[in-house]
């Protein structure tokens, strides 16, 4: 019998810090979207931004355009940076295709 | 949370686990249609939930939000032949492959690659995006042992690894991007020769007199798919992947560079002529460009034709390529050694190429209107790419620095070749060999040539 032992070839994951925590509720919270006004983004997150104000109480969403828009803007350390000064609660990112 | 089509979650996951979370994210997953123009997007609001939830209820799956380390995989076989196509299926199941067969790493295949290195095994080159699996010196060896690789290789895998991972290269968005990016590696030096690194004839495809570009581009290939989770359609979007199986990587031919032309590394990376160094840049496209004429064109005639159907190749609105528009590179024209020296000989310069191909490359502003460009130059985070829409015409790159001219490929005018920009920067590294290099060197020869 003829044995070969092989290296795994893909490299080890470093998990540097844990996922955020999610939200109790969605009542009062104030929430953002991060565009990147690709793949129909322009009409979907407005709609989700109505929905989300019409089923909660008390929840801001803030207006679409609030961070910077674009492949190119919305992963940079700025935008990020900008996203955690403005204090909200949660952020939905759109559209990943 | 976030918006996602279902095919893209291995890109999401990849690019969380790349930024040192578990590889897993909230997701909300539709399919490509719902992300088409016109589309009828009804069922985001019936799916509103999954939102909710995404924001409030969503736990990552994996129980401690990452992955093993690397390990060692046995298979059994009862001879050589039924293990060593056993260990070939493995690695496929585990998508590992590339579809060609591949040696396994064994410890004894790594060890022998390892011997080429300067670093130690340990040393860590940085993490491959997207997904951040750890490139060390090891994963390197690795990979060209499944390559078919040879340790006097693994000096300019190491190089070219280390300026991939640069985030210069662009490497972290062209990983997963669907303009089906790959890598070009240039290398200057001795070491080329010294490895059988081509540079003349069939200098970007299989050559076994000069074995060492394939092994090498092959196994950065590898790395990418593995180290890093570019796997088609998964990991990244590539529409084709172009050129994927060895990426490109070759040697200027600097035996034949004009009198008074300096080698690629020193020009764009000032490093010193003789050192030792790779050239890293990212293009999606290759084109072979019929260069002299047909009939009896004076040899001033002949080479401005050339020149004119050289540009004449780059003349087209290539907008996946404007994050080089400033500093990177619209593409690299490759020419042979005998049309350098014959365009010296006319009085052309390098500089007076480089002009000449700028101008004569720029497009009309309606035909750039014609074809959507200004709404692509338009949403460009750069201020210099934005600002070019005023030009008409317009030229395809700031400046004509940009451009790359190499001189490779056989010693015969009739071609030349063109490789068109997809990349940020270009990335210059040197290349470091061990103390005892000389030795693998022989060792290759002793192996390589026939007695």
């Amino acid at each position: 019998m003829i044995t070969l032992e092989f290296h795994d070839p893909c490299g080890r994951l470093e998990t540097k810090q844990p996922h955020a925590p999610r939200l109790d509720s969605l009542e009062g919270k104030r929430l953002a979207f991060v565009s990147n006004e690709q793949w129909q983004a322009y009409r979907m997150l407005p709609l989700l931004k109505g929905l989300l104000e019409r089923d909660f109480a008390g929840i801001e969403v803030l207006p679409i355009d609030t961070f910077p828009q674009g492949n190119a803007l919305i992963g940079s350390e700025e935008t990020a940076a900008l996203v955690k000064r403005s204090g909200v609660d949660g952020v939905i990112i759109g559209n990943a295709a | 949370m976030t918006l996602t089509r279902e095919d893209f979650v291995g890109v999401m996951k990849n690019a969380v686990s790349g930024l040192g979370l578990g590889a897993d994210a909230a997701m909300v997953t539709f399919p490509i249609e719902l992300f088409l123009p016109g589309s009828d997007i009804a069922s985001v609001e019936a799916r509103k939930c999954e939102f909710y939830d995404g924001l409030t209820r969503w736990r990552s799956e994996l129980a401690d939000g990452g992955a093993a380390d690397t390990s060692l995989v046995s298979v059994h076989g009862t001879t050589f032949e039924d293990a060593f196509i056993k260990a070939n299926n493995v690695m496929l199941a585990h998508l590992w492959g590339d579809g060609l067969p591949l040696l396994p790493p064994t410890r004894e295949r790594v060890e022998w690659i390892l011997r080429g290195s300067a670093l130690p095994r340990a040393h860590v080159l940085g993490t491959f995006p997207p997904r951040g699996g750890v490139a060390k010196v090891e994963t390197c060896a690795i990979a060209l042992a499944m390559a078919g690789g040879r340790p006097e290789y693994l000096p300019v895998l190491v190089a070219a690894v280390d300026a991939f991972l640069d985030p210069e290269s662009g490497s972290e968005q062209l990983q997963a991007a669907s303009g089906s990016a790959f890598p070009v590696v240039i290398v200057n030096g001795p070491i080329a020769r010294q490895i059988r690194l081509n540079s003349g004839f069939g200098c970007l495809g299989p050559d076994p007199k000069h074995p060492a570009g394939a092994s090498i581009g092959r196994a950065l290939r590898l790395m990418q798919q593995n180290v890093g989770g570019a796997r088609p359609g998964v990991g990244t979007m590539a529409n084709y992947g172009g050129l994927r199986y060895t990426n490109v990587v070759f040697a200027e031919d600097e035996d034949n560079l004009p009198a008074g032309w300096t080698p690629h590394a020193t020009e764009r990376h000032s490093f010193a002529p003789g050192q030792n160094a790779i050239s890293l840049a990212f293009t999606n496209g290759a084109a072979n460009i019929r260069r002299r004429g047909a009939k009896k064109e004076t040899p001033a005639e002949d080479a401005l034709q050339g020149m004119h159907r050289m540009a004449d190749f780059m003349r087209v609105p290539n907008l996946a390529g404007l994050a080089g528009y400033e500093r990177g590179t619209p593409g690299i024209l490759m020419m042979p050694g005998v049309v350098a020296q014959t365009m010296i000989d006319l009085g052309w310069t390098k500089r007076s190429m480089r002009e000449f191909l700028w101008e004569h490359s720029r497009i009309p502003a309606q035909d750039l209107r014609r074809a959507g460009g200004p709404a692509w130059i338009e949403i460009d985070a750069s201020p210099i790419v934005r600002k070019s829409i005023d030009l008409d015409p317009w030229p395809i790159t700031a400046s004509p620095d940009n451009f790359i001219l190499i001189v490779a490929g056989g010693g015969h005018p009739t071609n030349s070749y063109w490789l068109q920009g997809y990349s940020p920067r270009v990335v210059g590294r040197e290349i470091a060999v061990p103390d005892d290099f000389e030795r693998l060197l022989q060792e290759a020869k002793r192996a390589l040539e026939v007695r």
